[in-house]
């Protein structure tokens, strides 16, 4: 038998780390599945997600009001669809990053709190093998929560008020078949920035072995993002924050559906897991595994140091808000506002039981959009006035034109609230022909427009 | 051919010079003790060994394989106190082990086999957090039992257990080292190992401060220390002095310490008892091998 020399230069950089095997893979992952169920806060993490959306859209049923700052939040007593969609809205800003967090925020910092690195290093898995298995626990867990979400709120939603057809963002009708499409791919198409948070709280769970941080750091990030998604006109800051990313399916709700910002947010999500893991992998590879485990006492010097170098991230974040072309514009407003309100113009002439001749057009002149803050540019609150020709009673006077001035929040993914006095346009709820109380599509316009 | 062979193993902290050329060998069958005052490198070994930390330099062979990062199956071992998931219970942490392993197959009876063997099987369906630090040692040794090791490294595997515990690990290991496994346990206490190791590496401060057999060691060791206390400890120390192979003084919190084999020592307690001085207290303070212990550990 001879003994093997180990070069220090390798050791040090670990550049002996193994290619993981994927039997040792599968079995870490195994591992992980067995030991996150067994686990509290795991299990109540998918309850919540299981059962949250049927609680609200339970709430929703019992209540008259309706989330209207919420997307789609006007139509959730009028169809099902829109349930899931308000869930999935409320899902990308806090819900998901918070269960995210709570999922694979202490998969690595638990191994240390545990003092049980050694129990498992000691075995026939390798270091690539058992951070494989726990990046796929966390992967696994990550599709689960945002199956159970979409399951329930799809299903609560249709339960509790049906598979009615929906209002698309360019105020078009979409058929109910449609729209279980396109809520089904909208779930779909959230899976890549949960993924990406879940891989931040990896990264976070590896580097700060503190589960505090691990699991509470990627809801917090989300909020901050939503905050940041909030100031500045420049559009490329904003595309490279994960929580922009669980916007993208908004662009599918249009009458032509825009795919851009779907591909970006993609790319970038699979960017931030990349990053994520890459550095993960490279701590856990180099890392000497010695000591005792982490004291609680200890445990909170870390999130001291990563809210610091947090607040520096978001600083720098916040200079960079005008970075790029500007995505919303006043043009990009108006190009997407006038077509709605005409759509839904005729909409609710149909409901209330009027003849729409095919082909009639609004007479509409001098459209204007404002911005209310300084620049004419960027999310935030905007005023349009839509200038609509409305002939006279009697016919004698030429049409006069009537202005509707809608109050409209922009977000920074280009999809609008537009809310106009009732005035004009009636209150929020009508009477249809049939003598039904129905939404009036006039009084809360959602839109969207492509910012890319 | 040796089950374990470490040559020239240097890890260094910072400025600290953890392991310091360390070499050990471990034959089949063989029960190396790897002895040495906290601080003195024992742990880092068994760490740099198990590969949870990576040296900076020298050689390392466990049956044969260099692979510092995938240890051979039948090599297992556990450092500093055992650790588990507290929210399972030992069965299903032993469970999860075998997985690992890669050795579901049979688990369940190689499971029971090995808790048996650690006295464990009467609570292994109990939460591990309800267990007592010496339970956990009994699981962390059913845990490298599930191996079936051919080398064992052992990171002081009696520390938290009571009496009953200790002889309980040292039937043990005596039973896979007599079926041909080479055994590697550190202890800072050389009473708790004396009567399970052939062999003994002393470390100070990360060097090897001696290596060799028990016997080596027995026969180079000092007398016994004894703690005495008479009557009339003036007379006795005078007594004591008298007589051949027997060292004696005063002590530093009264009475006397004396420096004898047992047989010179009856001489002793003979001469004490003929001079009417009556024997109030006598006790051993240290073995021949923990006096050469505290000799060749002394710093």
């Amino acid at each position: 038998m001879s003994a093997t020399r180990i070069p220090s230069a390798r050791l040090l950089l670990g550049a002996r780390a193994r290619r993981p095997s994927l039997a040792g893979a599968a079995a870490a992952f195994r591992v992980e599945r067995r030991k996150l169920s067994a686990q509290l806060a795991i299990r109540l993490a998918l309850l919540a997600a299981a059962l949250g959306p049927v609680a609200f859209a339970g709430i929703l049923e019992l209540q008259s009001g309706s989330p209207g700052d919420s997307l789609y939040g006007v139509w959730v007593h009028s169809s099902g669809f829109a349930v899931s969609l308000v869930v999935l809205g409320f899902a990308g800003s806090w819900g998901l990053p918070l269960l995210v967090g709570i999922l694979a925020g202490d998969l690595f910092s638990s191994e240390d709190r545990h003092g049980t690195w050694k129990l498992v290093l000691t075995r026939s898995s390798s270091r690539g093998e058992l951070f494989a298995g726990k990046v796929l626990a966390a992967g696994a867990g990550t599709l689960a929560v945002l199956g159970l979400a979409a399951a329930s709120s799809l299903i609560a939603g249709l339960v509790f008020v049906g598979p009615h057809h929906l209002v698309s963002l360019s105020g078009t009708i979409l058929s109910p078949g449609r729209c279980l499409w396109l809520v089904l791919v909208s779930w779909l198409l959230c899976a890549l920035p949960a993924l990406a948070f879940a891989a931040f709280a990896l990264l976070l769970s590896v580097a700060t072995r503190n589960g505090i941080v691990g699991v509470l750091a990627p809801a917090i990030a989300a909020l901050v993002m939503q905050l940041l998604l909030l100031g500045g006109s420049g559009v490329w800051a904003h595309t490279l924050l994960i929580s922009w990313a669980f916007d993208a399916w908004h662009g599918l709700f249009t009458a032509r559906p825009f795919l851009g910002p779907v591909l970006a947010s993609s790319a970038v999500s699979l960017a931030w897991i990349a990053v994520c893991l890459a550095i993960a992998w490279r701590i856990v590879r180099r890392r000497d595994f010695a000591g005792p485990p982490v004291s609680r006492r200890d445990g909170w010097r870390t999130p001291v140091q990563v809210a610091a170098a947090a607040v520096a991230v978001v600083a720098l974040l916040v200079a960079a808000g005008n970075w790029g072309p500007a995505g919303i514009t006043a043009s990009r407003l108006k190009t997407s506002l006038i077509p709605a309100f005409e759509r839904l113009t005729f909409l609710q002439q149909r409901e209330l039981g009027r003849t729409i001749v095919p082909g009639t057009k609004l007479d509409i002149v001098l459209p204007s959009c404002s911005h209310r803050g300084s620049a004419p540019r960027g999310p935030g609150d905007w005023v349009c006035t839509i200038n609509v020709l409305i002939p006279s009673s009697s016919g004698s006077l030429p049409p006069q034109p009537t202005p509707v001035t809608y109050d409209v929040s922009v977000a920074s993914d280009g999809c609008f609230k537009a809310e106009s006095p009732p005035a004009f346009v009636g209150q929020q709820l009508m009477r249809d022909s049939s003598g039904d109380e129905v939404v009036n599509p006039l009084y809360t316009i959602y839109g969207c427009f492509n910012v890319l | 051919m040796s089950a374990l062979i470490a040559t020239g193993l240097v890890k260094r902290f910072g400025d600290t010079r953890a392991l310091d050329g360390v070499a050990v060998t471990v034959a089949p069958g063989e029960v190396r003790g790897l002895l040495g005052l906290n601080g003195a490198g024992k742990t880092t070994l068994l760490r740099v060994l198990l590969g949870l930390v990576r040296a900076d330099a020298g050689n390392v062979a466990l049956l044969g394989s260099g692979d510092p990062e995938r240890r051979p199956r039948d090599v297992a071992g556990c450092v500093e106190e055992p650790s588990f998931y507290p929210y399972l219970t030992g069965r299903a942490n032993l469970e999860l082990l075998t997985e690992l392993d890669g050795t579901r197959r049979d688990a369940p009876a190689r499971i029971d086999t090995a808790l048996k063997r650690c006295g464990l099987n009467g609570r292994s369906d109990d939460r591990v957090a309800g267990y007592s630090t010496g339970m956990r040692q009994r699981l962390q040794l059913a845990a490298a039992l599930l191996r079936a090791p051919r080398l064992l490294l052992l990171d002081e595997p009696t520390s938290g257990l009571d009496p009953a515990g200790l002889r309980d690990v040292a039937r043990l290991v005596r039973e896979l080292a007599d079926g041909g496994a080479a055994v590697l346990l550190s202890s800072h206490q050389i009473g708790e190992v004396e009567a399970i190791c052939d062999t003994y590496t002393v470390l100070r401060e990360g060097r090897v401060a001696w290596d060799g057999s028990a016997a080596a060691l027995r026969a180079q060791a000092p007398s016994s220390n004894w703690a005495l206390e008479t009557a009339d400890d003036a007379r006795a120390l005078e007594l004591a002095e008298q007589l051949d192979r027997i060292g004696a003084g005063r002590a530093e919190h009264g009475g006397l310490r004396i420096s004898a084999e047992e047989l010179d020592l009856d001489r002793l307690t003979v001469a004490l008892g003929r001079a009417g001085i009556a024997i109030r207290r006598l006790e051993q303070v240290s073995t021949p091998l923990e006096s050469m212990f505290f000799t060749l550990t002394a710093r």
